[in-house]
């Protein structure tokens, strides 16, 4: 036993290191897929019939289609076929980012669908646009109606990135691999990679429970 | 402004869901400070006709003066322009819940008439304060009981300077306590001048200070005139028959 955890420690400091390209994949293709996400929700519930169509067609195809098979797609021949250059980091965001989109962009039409729609005529009868009427009354109440199913798709995309490993990544499941078939440490190693994920999971959705308390609002019981 | 343009006039409003007529050529005018109120049963268009005068229901045929200019809903700008000199004030408050009083009060303020933050705030705090609500600026709609949020609704309205206010029922979804700190407001901002039409089962507050009740069924305006004729001694067997019952209920005046 005491040999696994020098195992582990001997290869923390890398899987570490790791960890914060993992933490960069998940930021990168969280932020990607709610600026995606928000712009399918809002197409789909206030944008002019025929939109509905090539969004149906998005959301369809990225929930559709699994993930490895994407990966691979867009980083050996979409992306080449384009003229794009991308490094594998990048590809692995960008996919996530435009898969996550395709699941953010339900949770943020349900948050839409489920604000009075009074508000919004409310709104309008102010003399509001109705782009300025989306900005200042529906979005801020429709986001913080999204934080617990966004902590939600936060914890699946982060689990989602270790599969970016398939592109060469240097991630934690990349990198505890690595030292893995070298040491032939493995339960040790992937131990650790689980316990890595383990507690980005928990930092990152306690971090957004505080959001949500924080901009909770107030006279609305828990 | 001369005397003899009405501040809203209103030719031939109509409106059909599907093959179901809503709305059926609804024709009048009002002056400036003048009340009217509509009263009739649900579902007989009055909420319809408030919300096409402005728009948030579009109508399918119909023309709309303000101060003797026709609206052209078609161009946007116009439209907005039009919509803050008719305030609005709906049943069922729809305050933005995500936002203080001051704030519900403020953001048109400085989103729309886009005054500087300073100077939207100072009016938006004397329209709260001219509601009686003061001591509540800083509260969210949650916090606060019908009649306060149906009071901020309409300082909300009143910070946009409308020329006309339509009332769409406010004081139906409150208990009789706060039914009549919500008609104090309405009933000041008559004495003050302000031109209003609303639709309301209030009738010992039109028998008041409404100057003429209009009677609506089935998406028609059936009746008009004073109030006391229509209450009393309506041409239309209809309408008696309803205003009796309202006056039953209701008793006559307070």
């Amino acid at each position: 036993m005491p040999a696994s955890i020098d195992a582990i420690l001997d290869a923390l400091p890398y899987l570490l290191q790791g960890s914060l390209v993992t933490i960069g994949v998940v930021l990168g293709a969280m932020g990607l897929g709610l600026l995606i996400g928000v712009s399918l929700a809002l197409g789909q519930v206030y944008g002019p019939r025929p939109l509905g169509v090539p969004i149906g067609l998005y959301i369809w195809f990225f929930r559709g289609v699994p993930l490895l098979v994407l990966l691979f797609l867009f980083y050996f021949g979409l992306f080449s076929l384009m003229g794009l250059n991308l490094s594998a980091f990048a590809v692995a965001a960008i996919v996530l980012g435009l898969i996550s989109a395709a699941y953010q962009s339900q949770i943020f039409r349900g948050a839409i669908l489920s604000l009075p729609e009074g508000q919004l005529k409310a709104a309008r009868a102010l003399g509001m646009s109705d782009t300025r009427a989306i900005v200042s009354v529906v979005l801020p109440q429709a986001l913080r109606l999204s934080i617990p199913g966004w902590s939600n798709e936060y914890s699946i995309v982060l689990k989602d990135s270790a599969v970016a490993y398939a592109l060469g990544v240097a991630e934690v499941m990349a990198r505890a691999h690595f030292v893995a078939t070298r040491t032939y440490e493995h339960l040790p190693l992937y131990v650790a990679a689980g316990m890595i994920f383990l507690i980005l999971t928990f930092l990152g959705t306690r971090g957004l429970r505080m959001l949500e308390d924080k901009v909770r609002i107030p006279g609305y019981s828990r | 402004m001369s005397e003899d343009v009405p501040v809203l006039r209103v030719e031939g409003l109509s409106k059909r869901y599907g093959e179901k007529p809503v709305l059926e050529d609804a024709s009048f005018s009002i002056r400036e400070g003048e009340l009217k109120i509509l009263i009739g049963p649900s579902g007989g268009g009055k909420s319809t006709l408030l919300q096409c005068i402005n728009y948030l229901v579009k109508p399918d045929a119909g023309r709309i003066w303000l101060d003797g200019d026709e609206v052209v809903p078609a161009r946007k700008r116009e439209l907005y322009a039009y919509r803050q000199k008719v305030g609005m004030i709906f049943q069922d408050f729809n305050l933005f819940d995500h936002l203080t009083a001051l704030a519900n009060v403020q953001i048109a303020l400085s989103k729309v008439r886009k005054l500087p933050r300073d100077e939207a705030r100072k009016r938006a705090v004397m329209e709260l304060e001219r509601v009686g609500l003061k001591d509540h600026i800083a509260k969210y709609p949650a916090q606060l009981s019908g009649g306060q949020k149906q009071r901020v609704s309409i300082a909300r309205a009143l910070a946009m300077d409308p020329k006309v206010m339509l009332l769409d029922e406010p004081t139906s979804a409150l208990d009789p306590e706060l039914i009549t700190e919500v008609l104090a407001v309405i009933r000041d901002l008559g004495l003050e001048g302000m031109t209003m039409l609303m639709a309301t089962h209030q009738i010992g507050f039109a028998l008041d200070l409404a100057h003429e009740m209009i009677f609506m069924e089935d998406g028609r305006i059936v009746e008009t005139g004073p109030p006391r004729k229509i209450l009393s001694t309506a041409d239309c067997d209809r309408t008696r028959e309803f205003c009796g019952k309202l006056t039953d209920l209701y008793g006559e005046a307070r």
